[in-house]
């Protein structure tokens, strides 16, 4: 593989004014001939752990952060469906309800799901405020997962979650994500939303799938706006 | 046209390229010799030019004569060459910290021909340093030719003074670790291996034209402990002398420098004066090896007044040669004073304790040359081995070693730069490898330049700014003019973390009104040790940098550390 001096600089994550410096001054195995630079890949290597200097390729790099770019609020919820109607009297049946009736996740998931959704009820209720819950385990389950789920559950009739604000809660979304980097990306977005009042009124008609999928995709074009 | 080329660059020869430090070991052969042969080329002309002259000496008029000398070498140094005066060893160690060793190729040449002229015609210098600058320049422009980088240049440049040395006094030791004690400063394999080759080589060189003779060979001496406890008392007078010689040297450089005259007419006023005092006391004029071979014998028969008077003069003719304007080094002139300080004090000790044995005056003779040696370089090791070699003595080492180390720790205590890197010093132009200066020295600016800042301008409102802020990696945001795009000020997050939470200020508030405008900036061409000064001074964690009114990036301490760190590890680990 042929390298240019600017990739090497890169892989030693230097300036290639420095690079250059070293060469000059003879401190780096790479020889200036001419008009091109000479140097052997592993020789640089060798060199790099001799002085204890970091040597990684940029494209590594690169590929690591185009798998953690994060996902937005619309495929999440698609893949985390809509429940309408679901019954129950309390926080509990409500989301053991919710629980059940999710898509996608296993038997064994659902029950640790379950187990980690009261655990988090217990710390401090998930209500935020409007009528709108959004509970979600502390830490992302143990099953790993590939892509972030929001379950949207209608509620048949509104329940006490002893919410911030005290007001019964009418829907529940429960946020699922991988890690916590990608929760923290999607409640943001998420927030966004509840923080308009109307949105609040549009849930509380309980829309169906698709309309309550355009309205969505209505705030994320007004978020990407927003960031650019 | 192809073997043409390839003749231009001999850094593509594949035999050069099979290893490194094979590379760098024919280059110093080829730089031993080259400068070996500089050095006996400068004693043959001395040598000529002292029997031309010789027959001249009993007119009246000869004190013009190192007048004459020294006019004719300044002009020449000014006016053809156009290089400064002095000696030039303080040009070789600059070059060394500062450049790499970068030197001027008629640098090889022309303090040779300035320093004839200046000795020659009787002024007091010596040969020695001359010689040093002569073979550096050589090693730096051999290195030149075979494209070497700068560290390899370094030490051909030093290999370059190692054989000038060593042919000059016949001493290949003394070449060496003058090289690395006084030029170099870095006692590291790569630099010793190549630098004894070029010792050995010139020394050789020298053996073969001018044959294998030791310069001031002597009887052997009885030395007793009385004479090992009498050295300390000696060291003390070295001491003495060596910082009157520096100081003089010094006061006399400031005295002409105010002199409303031509160079080569203040450099004929000095040659004047050392003229006048050689017609009384001919043993000051030249280099005058041979008042210390007779003195090494035992045969300089003079009293203890007109020793240490001629001491006294040899000092001022000395000061009055070089700080005037004369060309020539200050190597030879010490070996005289040295040895005049040792007689002095031999025949102090005989008036004091004449019931005492004293060893022979040739020895303290020889003792006082490498006190004054390591005085005036602060470089023990360099008197030590010098005067073994040049003396062949190697009986009188212990009473040596202790003259050296106390008259260097003496002189190194009243005058803390030794007198080759005193001006540098004072600039702040000694950069020895490995220091922090150095390092500093060697990274600039612009390596440190961090350019992920997100500009704003001044007519943004705080809420627009607040999600940039969310976007950003950075603390700080330079504010920059919407039409013109010039830097205007910088924004710290400190500055705006309080009103980050008030909703009311989000659209009351410009940047144009929180931004900080007055701060300070640092440009790419700034010293890195001025930056650094200045952060400290201000308590600043970071500056922008900015060029003709244009932010360029921000330089911070956090990657100053990071970079600082490499840099000194890639300068200092020893396993290159």
């Amino acid at each position: 593989m042929k390298m240019t001096i600017h990739e090497v600089a890169q892989c030693l994550n230097l300036h290639v004014i420095t690079i250059e410096r070293w060469i000059r001054q003879g401190r780096i195995p790479i020889q200036k001939t001419g008009n091109g630079y000479l140097f052997n890949e592993s020789a640089l290597k060798k060199w790099a752990k001799m002085y204890r200097l970091p040597f990684s390729m940029p494209e590594k790099v690169k590929s690591r952060e185009y798998e953690e770019k994060p996902e937005n609020l619309l495929s999440a919820m698609k893949r985390g469906g809509v429940l309408h109607d679901l019954k129950g009297d309390d926080m509990e049946t409500a989301l053991k309800s919710a629980v059940d009736h999710m898509p996608v996740l296993s038997k064994t998931s659902k029950k640790e799901l379950y187990r980690l959704l009261l655990e988090r009820e217990r710390l401090t209720s998930t209500g935020i405020g409007k009528g709108v819950a959004i509970p979600h385990p502390r830490d992302p389950l143990s099953d790993a997962m590939n892509s972030p789920i929001i379950s949207t559950c209608f509620l048949e009739k509104p329940i006490d979650f002893g919410a911030v604000d005290d007001r019964p809660v009418f829907v529940m979304f429960i946020f699922l994500s991988q890690s916590i980097k990608f929760h923290l990306h999607l409640l943001s977005r998420f927030s966004f939303c509840v923080r308009d009042s109307s949105f609040v009124e549009f849930l509380k008609t309980s829309p169906d799938e698709t309309t309550f999928f355009a309205k969505i995709a209505d705030f994320e074009k007004q978020l990407d706006r927003a960031e650019t | 046209m192809r073997i043409f080329q390839s003749w231009r660059y001999p850094a593509n020869w594949s035999i050069f390229r099979l290893d490194d430090r094979l590379l760098l070991i024919l280059a110093a052969i080829i730089v031993g010799s080259c400068s070996g042969l500089a050095s006996v080329v400068l004693n043959w002309a001395l040598k000529a030019m002292f029997n031309w002259f010789h027959h001249l000496r009993h007119y009246w008029w000869i004190f013009v004569l190192p007048a004459i000398g020294a006019a004719l070498s300044s002009l020449f140094l000014e006016k053809v060459v156009k290089e400064g005066a002095g000696h030039g060893v303080p040009e070789v160690i600059y070059s060394v910290s500062r450049y790499g060793g970068l030197l001027r190729f008629r640098s090889s040449f022309s303090r040779i021909i300035s320093s004839a002229l200046t000795i020659g015609s009787g002024g007091s210098a010596g040969p020695e340093a001359p010689v040093v600058i002569s073979g550096a320049s050589i090693g730096s422009n051999i290195a030149k030719y075979f494209s070497l980088n700068d560290r390899q240049r370094v030490t051909l440049v030093g290999c370059g003074a190692a054989g000038a040395i060593s042919s000059i006094f016949n001493a290949p030791i003394a070449g060496m670790v003058f090289a690395i004690e006084v030029i170099i400063g870095e006692w590291k394999s790569v630099n010793i291996v190549p630098i004894a080759i070029a010792s050995v080589v010139g020394t050789e060189i020298s053996r073969i034209l001018q044959g294998n003779q030791i310069p001031f060979s002597h009887r052997l001496f009885n030395i007793s402990h009385m004479d090992i406890l009498a050295c300390v008392g000696l060291a003390v007078l070295t001491a003495a002398a060596a910082i009157l010689l520096t100081r003089l040297l010094r006061s006399m450089d400031k005295i002409a420098k105010k002199l409303p005259a031509p160079l080569w007419i203040r450099a004929a006023i000095g040659g004047c004066a050392v003229g006048l005092i050689g017609l009384f006391l001919p043993e000051v004029l030249g280099k005058g090896y041979h008042v210390v071979q007779t003195t090494i014998e035992g045969n300089f028969s003079q009293g203890l007044a007109i020793v240490g008077l001629a001491m006294i003069a040899k000092i001022v003719a000395t000061a009055l040669t070089l700080g005037w304007g004369g060309s020539g080094g200050i190597f030879a002139p010490c070996l005289v004073i040295g040895c005049f300080a040792g007689l002095t004090y031999h025949h102090g000790l005989a008036l004091l304790w004449p019931s005492v044995s004293w060893v022979n005056q040739g020895c303290f003779a020889l003792l006082g040359m490498a006190g004054l040696i390591s005085g005036m370089l602060q470089a023990p090791l360099t008197g030590i081995f010098l005067i073994v070699e040049i003396t062949g003595g190697y009986e009188v080492i212990l009473p040596l070693i202790i003259v050296s180390a106390i008259t260097t720790s003496l002189c190194h205590y009243i005058e803390p730069a030794a007198y080759y890197m005193k001006e540098l010093v004072e600039y702040g132009h000694l950069l020895r490898p490995g220091t922090d200066a150095r390092v500093l020295s060697d990274l600039n600016v612009s390596e440190l330049i961090e350019k992920d800042c997100i500009a704003v301008t001044q007519n943004m409102l705080l809420r627009d700014f607040i999600n940039i802020v969310k976007k950003s990696h950075r603390n700080y945001f330079p504010v920059e003019d919407e039409e013109t795009g010039h830097f205007m000020g910088i924004i710290h997050l400190d500055d705006i973390r309080q009103y980050l939470f008030n909703p009311v200020m989000y659209d009351t508030v410009f940047l144009g009104q929180i931004m900080n405008t007055r701060v300070d900036i640092v440009n790419p061409d700034d010293d890195l040790d001025d930056v650094i000064r200045k952060m400290d001074a201000n308590r600043l964690f970071s500056m922008p940098v900015v060029v003709n009114n244009r932010f360029i990036g921000l330089i911070s301490k956090g990657s100053l550390l990071d970079q600082y760190r490499r840099e000194l590890m890639v300068q200092t680990s020893q396993s290159i």
